[in-house]
């Protein structure tokens, strides 16, 4: 009895001793922590807008958006801290500055798991400088404005289309920029079967587009690589509310809008 | 975003095998993969163990942890969580089921030195799991653990018969042949990503 | 009784954890990727040794000895703690980097292992020179491993450019099964030079 009572009190009194220690310990160190995470935030926003003075964050569809002033209190830019889909098995983490006039002005890669001598080629200043400067109304996309490198093509193909999906989210959401759909009358369109694509949360979305007696009668999605569980709500919803207003101009999906717009873009690209 | 639990099992058990890509579990992966029934005695603990640990510290780090603002303590919660775990359960299996005991019983009291559990249970808090995800990613690391073991006891049990320097014998050579299996394993990347 | 400075050597040539030892081999096959992160994790591991060793060896005799695993683990793990909130805060770099391995410090057999083999039995003295002469084994068997993977697959050591342009990195050295194989083929070389040194 008296050996279990030592025993008890012996780890007690050790337990509270190291537990009393880290909290000291703790207590010292949290607040660096704190601050140096929120100064490296602002480090790096500031590394693409040098003259940024005040933040806001936005979340968008699970990412995190950061408006940036400067000190006369205007708008100068938005800095997405966004992911990828590439090769490896954890999703490439980067951050996307855009300014205010819809063009890209950096792009820092913050993690990644990809193929080393192969995928991070995204980090590689060649990659990088065909990045900077493209803006909204750019194509961006593999082999118009971005070369592809070979062998590197899954890393690549996930890496520009998440910046065509983030500086589409940027331009509508921050710069009120409009995608530009060509509105397509199906009556102009004869009869058949049209394959498009368009790009969605993670990568290209294709549909196939039935059109008979001038009116869209049928859409398939082809393929798609967004998440399952999200994609799969666009999925049931858009392609109805198309046929249904027989035009592109519906509303997207809450909680899906980059899968949707994706359906509506391959739509709009298979009628044309 | 969203874990599809398809994505978590493959990741888990193949292409981001914890052992052969993590480097997890390294220990016992040297010490007791030299015959194939022993390694699949340790791998069956491992599974049993784990999946059970995953769960005890999920619940304590985000029902008690988390509540009152002392992630700071997460390590040495987990680390004695386990270590009472195993012992728990080396008595209770002692008691209630003495053939499972006798099969896993010289096995239990290495996991708690094993990396893999203490690794698997705080990846999960890393990752911000849910309690579905936390058994199944368990489950799915413990069995891609116990894959490793086996096949690599496959191997060395021919290399045993094989005439080679001994200064490479042991250790050196299982190293390099794990190297090899790790590759091979490298091949499932990018099939499914998270 | 061995004197003080066997105490000391045997950790880095005789009993080098990890190549003699093969302890703790999680950490050394996944940070080694580059040459300073090797290095960072030796002397994290440096420093939770020393402080468990100090500890455990002050408070011999006092803890009861059917306790003394639970107490053991106590101690390490508030040190392993300590280092992890301090690199958080000191060096969020190298934190980033050996991400998970430094809560695992907490099972690394060769920390548990000394405290249960040496510091309980030994005078405060000792056990640092014991803990010293492990860890820096440890940590240089990391940076070695360290600047040979830094070397073959990147063509650098420590950041900086030795090989010149002539030499292609073998992407192979910088992923895990290179690891594997980089440490197989050292601990052949640490076999052939304690062989012919005559170290046994």
């Amino acid at each position: 009895m008296r050996d279990s009572l030592k025993m008890a009190l012996t780890l007690l009194v050790i337990g509270a001793v190291c537990g009393g220690l880290l909290s000291v310990v703790n207590a010292i160190t949290q607040p660096i922590i704190e601050k140096r995470s929120i100064e490296d935030l602002r480090e790096a926003m500031g590394d693409f807008f040098p003259e940024m003075d005040a933040v806001e964050e936005r979340e968008i569809d699970g990412e995190m958006y950061y408006e940036i002033f400067d000190a006369g209190g205007d708008f100068i830019g938005v800095v997405g801290e966004v992911t990828a889909s590439g090769y490896g098995d954890e999703p490439i983490r980067y951050n996307l500055a855009v300014d205010s006039d819809g063009e890209v002005v950096g792009l820092r890669i913050d993690s990644h798991t990809e193929t080393p001598g192969i995928g991070d080629i995204i980090e590689k200043e060649d990659f990088q400088s065909d990045i900077i400067g493209l803006s909204f109304d750019d194509p961006i996309a593999l082999d118009q404005d971005v070369d592809t490198v070979s062998g590197a093509t899954v890393t690549m193909r996930g890496m520009v289309s998440s910046i065509r999906r983030v500086v589409d989210t940027i331009g509508m959401e921050f710069l009120g920029l409009e995608v530009e759909v060509v509105e397509i009358d199906p009556a102009d369109v004869d009869d058949g079967t049209y394959t498009g694509t368009g790009s969605g949360f993670a990568d290209d979305v294709t549909v196939e587009v039935t059109v008979s007696g001038g009116e869209i009668t049928d859409i398939v999605v082809v393929e798609h690589n967004d998440t399952q569980s999200y994609f799969e709500q666009a999925e049931a919803e858009m392609p109805g509310r198309i046929i249904e207003a027989q035009s592109l101009e519906v509303d997207t999906v809450t909680d899906a809008t980059a899968s949707s717009e994706g359906i509506i873009e391959a739509v709009n690209d298979a009628l044309n | 975003m969203e874990l599809n639990l398809a994505a978590i099992i493959f990741v888990a058990i193949l292409a981001n095998n914890i052992l052969l890509h993590q480097f997890l579990g390294v220990c016992p992966y040297m010490g007791v993969t030299k015959r194939i029934e022993t390694s699949v005695g340790m791998g069956m603990a491992v599974i049993f163990v784990m999946t059970i640990a995953a769960i005890i510290t999920w619940v304590i780090y985000n029902f008690l942890l988390v509540p009152f603002d002392l992630g700071y303590l997460r390590t040495i919660a987990f680390i004695l969580v386990i270590s009472s775990l195993v012992q728990l359960v080396e008595i209770v299996l002692k008691k209630t089921n003495p053939t499972l005991f006798r099969a896993l019983g010289i096995y239990l009291p290495l996991i708690t030195t094993n990396c893999a559990i203490l690794g698997v249970a705080i990846l999960n808090v890393q990752a911000d799991h849910n309690i579905i995800q936390t058994i199944v990613y368990g489950i799915a690391a413990a069995i891609g653990f116990t894959i490793a073991l086996v096949i690599m006891a496959g191997i060395r049990e021919r290399l045993d018969l094989v005439n080679m320097s001994s200064m490479l014998q042991g250790a050196g050579v299982t190293l390099i042949t794990a190297g090899l299996i790790s590759m091979a394993f490298m091949g499932f990347s990018g099939i499914m990503t998270l | 009784m061995t004197t003080i400075s066997q105490v000391f050597t045997k950790g880095i040539i005789a009993e080098n954890p990890v190549f003699r030892l093969l302890l703790g081999l999680c950490p050394v096959l996944a940070v080694t990727m580059t040459a300073i992160n090797g290095f960072g994790m030796g002397i994290a591991a440096l420093f939770v040794l020393l402080c468990s060793n100090i500890v455990v060896s002050l408070i011999r005799g006092v803890v009861p000895p059917r306790v003394r695993i639970p107490a053991f683990i106590l101690i390490i793990a508030t040190f392993v703690t300590i280092v992890d909130l301090v690199l958080n805060a000191f060096a969020p770099g190298l934190h980033e980097a050996l991400g998970i391995f430094i809560p695992l410090i907490v099972v690394n057999c060769m920390i548990m292992g000394r405290a249960e083999a040496f510091a309980r039995k030994n005078t405060v003295g000792r056990s640092i020179v014991d803990a010293l002469g492990m860890g820096i084994g440890f940590t240089l068997a990391l940076t070695v491993l360290g600047i040979v993977r830094e070397i073959l697959g990147m063509g650098t050591a420590f950041g900086v450019d030795i090989t010149g342009a002539a030499f292609e990195p073998m992407a192979l050295f910088a992923s895990p099964p290179g690891a594997f194989i980089a440490l197989g083929i050292l601990l052949l070389v640490f076999n052939l030079i304690i062989k012919r040194l005559g170290f046994e």
